[in-house]
C-alpha cells in the first residue's frame, strides 16, 4: 500500500469538498467562506500529519539503521577486545604482574614521569654462570636458565616484589612501588623471599643433579633499603619502569660481595630487619662513589627458623625481649647469666 | 524584550539566537526535547513579541536543523505559521532552510515547509562545511 492509498479517504473527503465549493453548493455567502476556510484548514491538517508520518518513518529507518550498524559496531569491538586480550595477555609477561596492573587499571599512566620513594631492593647473580653453562648446549642452557628464572619469579611474586629486570641470569626485583606494605614491612618481605629463593636453588640443586646438571647454580644476593627515583624511564616510544639511585647501585655492590649462597644486608635494610632477623656483622666494604665504608651484614636466618632448628631461643613479648644465639654463647654461659638474672629479679 | 534571546545547544535541543536589534534569528543543532512544550514554549513568547513589534521590517530567520523528532517538527511549522503570518501582514520575512548535503530528509523537509510559505520568502540551502 502506497502513501497515497493510505490517504486515500482523506483525499477523497478533499476532493468532495472541493467540489461541493467548485459547484457553489453553498449558498449562504458566509458559510461558504467559513466552508472554504475550514477546507484549507483541513488541507493544512494533513499535509502536517503526512509529513510528520513521514519524518516519523524515516526518524525509525535510520534509528534502525543506526541500531545495526552499533549491533556490527558491538561485534567488532567484541573481536577486537578479545584480541586486544590475547596481546596484552602476552604483552603482561614482559611487564611485572603489579605494573601490569597498574597501568591497566589506569592507576599509573604511561608516561615519562618518576617520584621519590624509599624501596628495599633485590639483586641475585648466579656464581660463575658463564663457567658453570659453557659446556651446555644451547636448548639445554635456555631450558635451565628459564627454569631458574621462573621459579625465582614464583618466589618473587609469592611475596610481593616489582620485578624490575632480568639481566641474563641476574635478578633485580624491589619492594615497595607500586604497591607498599609500609618501608619495614617491605624490607621484612625482601629478606623472607631471599631466604626462600635459596632454599629453593637447595631442592632444585638435588632435582637438577638428579637430570645429569654437573654444576648446579649457586645464587649471591645483596639487598638494601634507601630512597630512589622510582618510574618510566626511556624516550615516548620506549620506556621501562624502573629505578635509579646510589642505593641500587650499591645493592648490586652487596651482591658482588655475598658469600656463595649467601646474603648481604646493608645497613638500612638490617635495621628495618633486625628483630626477625639473626645476622652477622661483615668487614666494612669500600663502594665506588662512597666516602666511608659500607657496614654490611650477612644473614644467618629468620629467627623463627633458627629457633626451629634449636639453633637459638627467642621469647618476645610487650616490654620483655630474650634471645639466645647457641651458635655464639656456651649454653653453660648462658644459663650462669640466667640465673643472674633470675636473682636479681627475686630480689 | 530584550535585543537578544540566547539558548546553548545541548545534546538534545538545539542552539536558538535571537538577535532581535539585528532582526536576525536562528535556530541551529538537533532538536529532540524531553519536553517539546518546556523548550519551545519560551521561544513562541519570545518570537511572538518580536513578531508584534516588526511591522513592515525585514527580518530573517536561519534554520539549520541536522535532526528532528516529530514533536519538534511540529514546533517548527508553528515557528512557519508565525512568520508567514508576520509576513502577510507586511513583514519583509526571508526564511533559509539550511540541510546537509547528505541528509535526503531535511532537505525534503525543507522544501515542502517552503511549499506553505506563500508571503514569506523562502531560500532552501546547503549548509556550509
Amino acid at each position: 500500500m502506497s502513501s497515497d492509498d493510505l490517504f486515500a479517504a482523506e483525499e477523497q473527503v478533499i476532493a468532495a469538498a472541493q467540489e461541493l465549493l467548485d459547484k457553489g453548493a453553498l449558498h449562504d455567502k458566509a458559510d461558504g467562506k467559513l466552508y472554504q476556510e475550514l477546507l484549507k484548514d483541513y488541507q493544512k491538517l494533513f499535509r502536517t500529519t503526512r509529513r510528520l508520518m513521514k519524518l516519523s518513518d524515516r526518524n525509525e529507518q535510520q534509528l534502525n539503521a543506526l541500531s545495526q550498524e552499533q549491533r556490527r559496531a558491538n561485534e567488532i569491538i567484541a573481536t577486537k577486545n578479545k584480541e586486544l586480550e590475547a596481546l596484552s595477555k602476552k604483552l603482561s609477561k614482559y611487564l611485572s604482574p603489579q605494573i601490569y596492573h597498574s597501568i591497566f587499571t589506569g592507576a599509573q599512566n604511561v608516561e615519562i614521569a618518576s617520584n621519590r620513594k624509599k624501596l628495599t631492593i633485590f639483586f641475585s647473580d648466579v656464581v660463575n654462570f658463564t663457567e658453570t653453562t659453557d659446556k651446555l648446549e644451547s636448548e639445554d642452557l635456555t631450558h635451565l636458565l628459564n627454569r631458574y628464572l621462573t621459579e625465582m619469579s614464583n618466589i618473587a611474586l609469592e611475596h610481593g616484589a616489582t620485578i624490575d629486570k632480568y639481566i641474563g641470569d641476574a635478578i633485580m626485583v624491589f619492594f615497595g612501588d607500586p604497591e607498599s606494605k609500609g618501608v619495614k614491612e617491605d624490607a621484612r618481605a625482601c629478606v623472607r623471599m631471599a631466604i626462600a629463593m635459596l632454599r629453593r636453588m637447595r631442592e632444585l640443586h638435588a632435582e637438577w643433579q638428579e637430570l645429569g646438571a654437573v654444576k648446579p647454580f649457586h645464587l649471591r644476593i645483596g639487598i638494601d633499603t634507601g630512597y630512589v627515583t622510582v618510574g618510566n624511564f626511556g624516550s615516548d616510544d620506549r620506556m621501562d619502569y624502573t629505578i635509579i639511585g646510589s642505593v641500587v647501585n650499591l645493592t648490586a655492590r652487596l651482591q658482588s660481595f655475598a658469600e656463595i649462597d649467601g646474603i648481604l644486608l646493608g645497613h638500612e635494610t638490617y635495621s628495618l630487619v633486625k628483630d626477625e632477623v639473626a645476622v652477622e656483622e661483615r668487614e666494612p666494604i669500600k663502594v665506588k662513589g662512597f666516602a666511608e665504608p659500607i657496614r654490611c651484614y650477612k644473614v644467618l636466618g629468620l629467627y623463627d627458623d633458627l629457633a626451629d632448628e634449636g639453633m637459638v631461643i627467642r621469647e618476645e613479648a610487650d616490654g620483655f625481649k630474650f634471645l639466645l644465639d647457641l651458635q655464639k654463647r656456651d649454653r653453660a654461659e648462658a644459663i650462669a647469666a640466667l640465673e643472674s638474672i633470675l636473682a636479681r629479679l627475686k630480689e | 524584550m530584550g535585543d537578544k534571546l540566547n539558548i546553548e545547544a545541548t545534546s538534545r535541543t538545539p542552539a536558538v539566537l535571537f538577535d532581535f536589534a539585528h532582526h536576525h534569528l536562528k535556530i541551529a543543532g538537533e532538536s529532540y526535547p524531553e519536553d517539546v512544550t518546556e523548550f519551545y514554549g519560551p521561544v513562541f513568547i519570545a518570537l511572538d513579541n518580536y513578531l508584534n513589534t516588526i511591522g513592515k521590517t525585514s527580518c530573517r530567520f536561519d534554520f539549520e536543523l541536522i535532526y528532528l523528532n516529530s514533536s519538534s517538527a511540529k514546533a517548527i511549522m508553528m515557528v512557519m505559521d508565525k512568520l508567514e503570518a508576520a509576513a502577510k501582514k507586511g513583514a519583509a520575512v526571508e526564511v533559509y532552510w539550511y540541510y546537509d548535503n547528505e541528509d535526503d530528509t531535511m532537505q525534503e523537509l525543507g522544501e515542502e515547509f517552503g511549499e506553505d510559505l506563500e508571503s514569506a520568502k523562502f531560500h532552501l540551502e546547503k549548509m556550509t562545511a
